[in-house]
Formats: C-alpha cells, structure tokens, sequence
C-alpha cells in the first residue's frame, strides 16, 4: 500500500481524522509565562495532566493516557541523560524537542501499520526572566511551534485553542497574582469545555479555583526556587 | 519503566564509574563527619584534597546535596566520589520524575551501595577508592528521624547511631565526638544548631592538628568548613555568613 502515493495520502488522512476523533474528550491545558514563573494548568484526575520533566522544564497534555505517558518518559529519559552527559544548563527545550521528541512523534504518525500517538501537549522551559521563558506547543504529528507571548493553550481544535490563548492574554495583566491567572484558566477551561464563545466574556473579580467532580492540576515552574529544582506543584484549594 | 538511571546509562554511550589502571598518585579527600544535633543531622566536611604529599586544593566541596533530603559527604578519591554524586542526584531525580513519586531512603541506601560496590577494581587497585557517609530522612514522612549512614569503600553499609566519620582526620574528631556523647554536657545531639556549628568547625580545626591531609578551615580568616544541616523538612546549606556569626557569638566572652 506505501508503494501507492495516493493510498498513502489517504491513510494519513484517516488517521488525522481517527486521531481527532480520539482526542474529542480531551480537555485543554494551558501554560502562562509570568513574573513568579511559568504557571501550568489542566484539569483531571490527580497526576494525569501537567509534569515535571527536568529541573527548568515541564509538560502538560491531552490525549491518551497511554501516549501521554509514553512521551512524558520518553522525555524524561532525554532531558536526564542530555544532563547528565553534560550539564543541567545544556538541556534545552528547543534541542529536546527538535531531536528527540518532534521526529519520534512525526515517525509514529507516518508509519501507518502501527498504532498512532495521540497527543497534544506543551512545554515549559523556565528562562531569567519571563521575556526569556519558552513554551512551544507540539501537536501528535510532531508539528510544533514556539509561542511568544507567554501564553499558550493545547486543546483538540485549534480555533477555539487560539481564542482562548488571545482571551487570556487579554484579560491578564502583569500584576495579576498568580492565583487570579489560575482562575483566568479555569473560566476559559469552563468556556472551552462548554463550548461557549470567549469573546466578551468577563472575569469574575475572584475567579473560582475548583471544578466540581475533577481535580485541578497546577504547577509553577519557580523563579525564586533557592536549588536547581523549580518545579513545584500549586494547591490551589 | 523502573525508574531505574542506571539501567537507562547501560542503553547509552555514557558509564558513569569505572575501574581504571594504575597510574600517578590519586589525589584524595579527607576528614568528613556528621552527628546528630537538637535540629536533625550536621554534617560537615574540611576543604583540603592532597594528592600525597602535595596540597592539592584548599576549596575542595566535599558535603554534596543528593536531592532535597539527602546528602553526600565523601572522602576518598574526588574524581570517583564527585561522579558517585552525580549519578546519585540524577538516578534520585529521574526515579522521582518518572515513578511520580521520591525513591525511598532504603533505596537511596541500596544505590550508594552498589555504586561502590561497582567500583571495586578501582578500589582494589588502590587508585579509586571513596568512604562516604550518608544522611538522609524519608520525605514522605514529616515526622521521620533523620539518620546518617557509614560506608566501607566496598559497599558495605551501617548505621550510625549518634555520628560517623570518615577520611584521614576523622580518627581525632571521632574520639572528641565519643568523649562528647557518652560524657558530654550538653551532648552533641542536644545542642542547638548555632553550637552544633560551632563545634563542627573547632573539630576540624583539632583533626588539621594533627592531620596535613585536613585543613581549609580558619574562622579567623572568615573561612569555614562545609556544613548541612538535614532534619525533617530537607537540607540546608549553613552559609560561611551564618558560621561566622554563631563563631563570632560563641566567642564573645
């Protein structure tokens, strides 16, 4: 069948459409580069949604547990040999997702006889400061792209992904604390879920930071951490 | 998936200990002790490495933070027992990213031992051998002791009740610490944290005395030992700041 171009094209295309399908029930995770650090945000079942990788660096995703897990370790596993063969400063977001983690999931959605992975995750790297943070969305086929405006959604469809990503960098301010930028999260995770337009929507002066029946999951990467290891996970009860 | 560091270096190109052949005079590391105090463990380390007779460095580090709540005091060779840190820190951290979960203080036991357990040919050849002392506390409990460990160089592991001490000038510092501890009033295990830093200072400044292989430690040159304190909250580095003002209180009358 691969010696076919068209039938080729064809499967992709189906897989496009059956990983899709897969990730319907997927809720979003966001990541917000500020002041304190960067703040990630999902909401599931415990340790299901947002991860430590590396001293400076995390990960948040939908899909599949199975695939989620998959990528978590495999990303694990190079950030902790790249520092230890070298160094923690010489783990970087851009070479682990370059290298590594974009090519193994580009390979695992090309070769069609083998069960694809499905995911949509983003990641964290924690710089000196927030103009220096990186967060770079990476999609199941191993696409991805850096976001600059320190703020970053991963959801199942990407126009609603991108009104919530212009959403919050709206309605968000600098000085807000952290606790409010949370909340800011979890209204347009209510929003995205029940799929209901973002646009003119306002803010609750002190947005809630629980969602009935699930748990919310936060993290920051710390700025201000006093060791190596900035990740530190949020309770926002 | 495991957790396991060490399994995950053996599918890569990178070994982290190993024996070496026999070659010039190793440079070695000496005098590290640590002891229990009011707040949890102290434990402390001179800043001299020799390689024979030769003073090597007086800004050796030898207290290393394996992770948030265990530490690593190491005497010996300083190439062998640097990349026994490293390997450490970085196995304790990935188990705790990967299982989502810290490894336990047995395992962090059992780690240590192998590693040096590995590193028997370099022992045995005389130019790789390392005598660490361990402490650690278990960090999913908030009410547990923290507890300190003693090594041979061949990975054989023992517990230490109320100190260890290792290296060529831990022979003097031991002896003080008996006499202190059987005979002492207050004993080291009652002192506050301010005095427990106290006497880890004046206790290397006994063992370079009477050792050339210790040394590094002049309170009245503001420069003092290394040392850690570990109790149930995690490790915490007692900055030469800090040393100097407990000094500098302790010997004011």
């Amino acid at each position: 069948m691969i010696e076919e171009p068209y039938r080729w094209l064809e499967a992709i295309a189906n897989r496009r459409e059956y990983i899709g399908d897969r990730l319907k029930s997927g809720t979003p995770v966001f990541a917000l580069a500020r002041p304190e650090g960067i703040l990630l945000l999902g909401v599931g079942q415990g340790q299901s949604k947002v991860f430590e990788i590396y001293d400076r660096h995390a990960f948040a995703a939908l899909g599949h547990p199975v695939d989620i897990e998959k990528i978590r370790q495999a990303a694990i596993e190079a950030a902790h040999l790249e520092g230890f063969a070298r160094s923690p400063r010489d783990v970087t977001l851009r070479r682990l997702i370059s290298f590594s983690l974009s090519s193994t999931l580009k390979n695992a959605f090309e070769q069609i006889f083998a069960p694809p992975l499905i995911v949509e995750a983003l990641f964290a790297e924690l710089g000196d400061s927030p103009a220096l943070d990186s967060l770079v969305r990476v999609h199941y086929d191993g696409d991805h792209h850096y976001e600059t405006s320190g703020v970053l959604v991963a959801h199942n469809e990407p126009q609603p992904e991108a009104e919530a990503r212009d959403w919050i960098r709206s309605v968000l301010q600098p000085s807000d604390s952290l606790m409010h930028a949370a909340g800011v999260c979890l209204v347009a995770w209510q929003a995205l879920t029940g799929k209901t337009p973002l646009a003119g929507l306002s803010v609750p002066r002190k947005p809630g930071l629980q969602v009935s029946g699930k748990v919310v999951e936060a993290a920051l990467l710390d700025r201000q951490a006093p060791g190596p290891v900035h990740y530190r996970a949020l309770d926002l009860k | 998936m495991t957790g396991d560091f060490l399994a995950l270096l053996e599918r890569s190109p990178f070994v982290p200990v190993s024996g070496v052949g026999a070659g010039p005079t190793p440079v070695q590391a000496t005098t590290v002790f640590a002891f229990h105090c009011a707040e949890g463990v102290v434990i402390a380390g001179d800043h001299r490495a020799t390689a024979g007779n030769i003073i090597f460095s007086d800004r050796t580090e030898k207290i290393l933070e394996l992770d948030s709540h265990s530490l690593l005091a190491i005497a010996g060779v300083p190439a062998t027992a640097f990349e026994m840190a490293r390997t450490l820190q970085t196995a304790f951290e990935f188990y705790r990213r990967s299982q989502l979960q810290p490894m336990t203080l047995p395992a962090k036991l059992r780690a240590l031992s192998k590693l040096l357990r590995d590193n028997l040919p370099a022992t045995l050849q005389g130019v790789g051998a390392v005598a660490p002392i361990f402490a650690g506390v278990e960090s999913r409990q908030p009410e547990a002791k923290p507890m300190i460990y003693f090594y041979d160089p061949l990975g054989a592991q023992f517990e230490a009740a109320a100190f260890a001490g290792s290296g060529s000038g831990s022979g003097a510092i031991k002896s003080v610490l008996h006499y202190l501890e059987n005979w002492g009033k207050p004993r080291p295990a009652e002192l506050p944290l301010a005095e427990a830093v106290v006497l880890a200072n004046r206790l290397l400044i006994t063992a370079a005395e009477f050792d050339s292989a210790t040394g590094g430690v002049h309170p009245e040159a503001q420069e003092f030992a290394t040392i850690k304190l570990l109790s149930p909250r995690g490790t915490r580095t007692i900055t030469h700041e800090e040393q100097g003002r407990f000094w500098k209180d302790s010997h004011r009358d």
